[in-house]
């Protein structure tokens, strides 16, 4: 019952979206644009470095290229499907979330399920994108490829998902969370840009174990491009595991999400 | 002063960000110039140098400066700033500058951080007082695009996609991100046609040296050039906007 309410409600979650974006068609098509260009000028940024500088730490342009693509997957499902997420910290402060508590519905379920201007061009982008980079790095697609691609990518959406979550659990504690929120969008987006093995230990600690970005692109691009590179004397096949880290990630921050929302005393509205 | 100074967790964030993207850059570069052939006349420490010096110059240029304008325009509060006994776009850039300076205490512990823990390279008076000034040139420059933007916002109201847009353009073309004398030579032809190198790629490829004393002249009156230009595509949006000043909602 509560399932089959939950789906209809989601519905119309995706109804609502649409037709806004049908409604706001100008807007919808800058946003677009800027989404282009923003990841136009990243890959741009790694052509440029790599036609001058051909190697980083053995990466050339075509794996890096790869690295990025697979990124921009799991951030873009992520986006186009959790990116509400983000919007608690703005809900509580101004009162909105209140009105979620009481009604009969999961409360991040409604969070999640908030209608705005959400459109999955972001995601048509990546694919497109993913497929690009796939044919132009000329990764070997065999059956390991084709099954696990799809698992690696929702399990990077899945750890997106868990910073999204714990940086949005901190606003019950602090009313205005969007520095932090942008200190870490920055460490995830920039970081994973480059191989893991650039980095300094305590770093490519921090990005396997406690924020587990590395899993989103890092581990299994090393799988598939053949990288035996063993930063932090991690086997290759780790990279297979995203989906399973992603699972536990996620498990953790809403463990998290529990907590502080059981204490959570409303700002005084 | 009393609406920036609010903004004390300001300091927290810039510094923070600072020391992490400072620390990015560094292994990037050192991993870039471990693995390949160093071009001949820009040492890792250099470009390291022009990076962490880029970075600085970012927290100053990154603030939109006439940001007031598009937001008097959504608000209608620009129908009583009319109707005062000022020079309106002088209201905006004295406001605006301002708001840079408040950024400009920002600066003195990130400035410091890079000098004492990264060691930046700093070079002699003379060439460190040829990189403010032409930095100051780039910062107009800046002000003079970012007032263009906002005056678009007399026709359309919705700018800020634009505006992103224009920032991710000028990190990369503008050579913040990367110096533009490695750029392939396929992009260096136009990349100087366009304002954005004027903001960054002049005042830094001063301080590292890439721009020797003798071409001084040169690029600062390229950079003048820029700003008569700006200035002049500024004052026609300004005069034609003023004329029609479509209040929404106001």
């Amino acid at each position: 019952m509560q399932t089959r309410r939950m789906a209809n409600v989601y519905r119309q979650y995706w109804r609502i979206n649409i037709l806004t974006t049908l409604e706001y068609r100008e807007n919808f098509l800058i946003w677009f644009l800027f989404t282009f260009i923003y990841h136009g000028t990243a890959i741009a940024s790694l052509w440029i470095v790599l036609e001058r500088f051909p190697s980083m730490n053995g990466w050339n342009f075509r794996d890096m290229f790869f690295l990025y693509a697979l990124w921009m997957v799991a951030h873009a499902l992520h986006n186009t499907f959790f990116s509400t997420v983000g919007e608690i910290p703005d809900h509580i402060r101004d009162g909105e979330f209140d009105r979620l508590l009481v009604r009969p519905l999961d409360t991040l379920f409604q969070a999640i399920a908030t209608p705005g201007q959400v459109f999955p061009d972001e995601l048509v982008l990546a694919l497109i994108t993913f497929v690009a980079a796939t044919l132009y790095s000329g990764v070997h697609v065999d059956a390991v490829f084709i099954i696990f691609v799809p698992l690696i990518v929702i399990g990077g959406a899945l750890i997106d998902l868990g910073l999204n979550l714990i940086i949005s659990t901190a606003a019950f504690w602090f009313v205005k969370v969007d520095a932090l929120r942008w200190i870490f969008i920055q460490l995830e987006q920039e970081f994973t840009r480059y191989p893991l093995s650039i980095y300094s230990r305590s770093v490519r600690l921090l990005l396997t174990f406690v924020f587990p970005f590395a899993f989103m692109n890092y581990f299994p691009a090393s799988y598939f491009l053949h990288k035996h590179e063993a930063a932090l004397g991690v086997p290759p096949a780790a990279g297979l595991l995203t989906p399973v880290i992603g699972i536990v990630f996620v498990a953790l921050a809403y463990v998290f999400w529990r907590f502080g929302l059981n204490r959570y005393q409303g700002v005084g509205h | 002063m009393a609406r920036e100074a609010t903004y004390r967790f300001d300091v927290f964030t810039t510094v923070g960000s600072f020391v992490v993207r400072v620390y990015l850059l560094r292994m990037v570069w050192t991993a870039l110039y471990a693995h390949n052939a160093a071009p001949k006349d820009l040492s890792r420490h250099e470009i390291i140098t022009y990076s962490t010096v880029a970075l600085l110059m970012g927290i100053v240029m990154d603030i939109d400066q006439t940001r007031a304008l598009n937001d008097k325009l959504r608000d209608g509060s620009i129908a009583t700033d009319f109707m005062k006994p000022i020079n309106v776009p002088l209201y905006f850039f004295a406001d605006g500058t301002g708001e840079v300076l408040f950024h400009a205490a920002l600066l003195v512990p990130s400035v410091l951080i890079a000098l004492l823990i990264f060691h930046i390279i700093v070079p002699g008076p003379a060439v460190l007082a040829a990189f403010l000034l032409s930095f100051f040139l780039g910062y107009l420059v800046g002000f003079f695009l970012n007032f263009i933007l906002n005056c678009t916002s007399f026709w359309t109201l919705e700018i800020s996609a634009v505006q992103l847009i224009v920032t991710w353009l000028t990190d990369l073309l503008g050579g913040e991100l990367i110096p533009l004398i490695l750029f392939p030579a396929v992009l260096q032809q136009f990349i100087y046609v366009l304002p954005f190198a004027a903001m960054f790629s002049t005042p830094l490829l001063i301080y590292v040296g890439q721009i020797p004393p003798a071409r001084y002249g040169e690029v600062m009156g390229l950079q003048l050039l820029w700003i008569v230009v700006l200035g002049a595509v500024s004052a026609v949006m300004w005069r034609a906007g003023a004329r029609r000043v479509v209040v929404q909602g106001g």
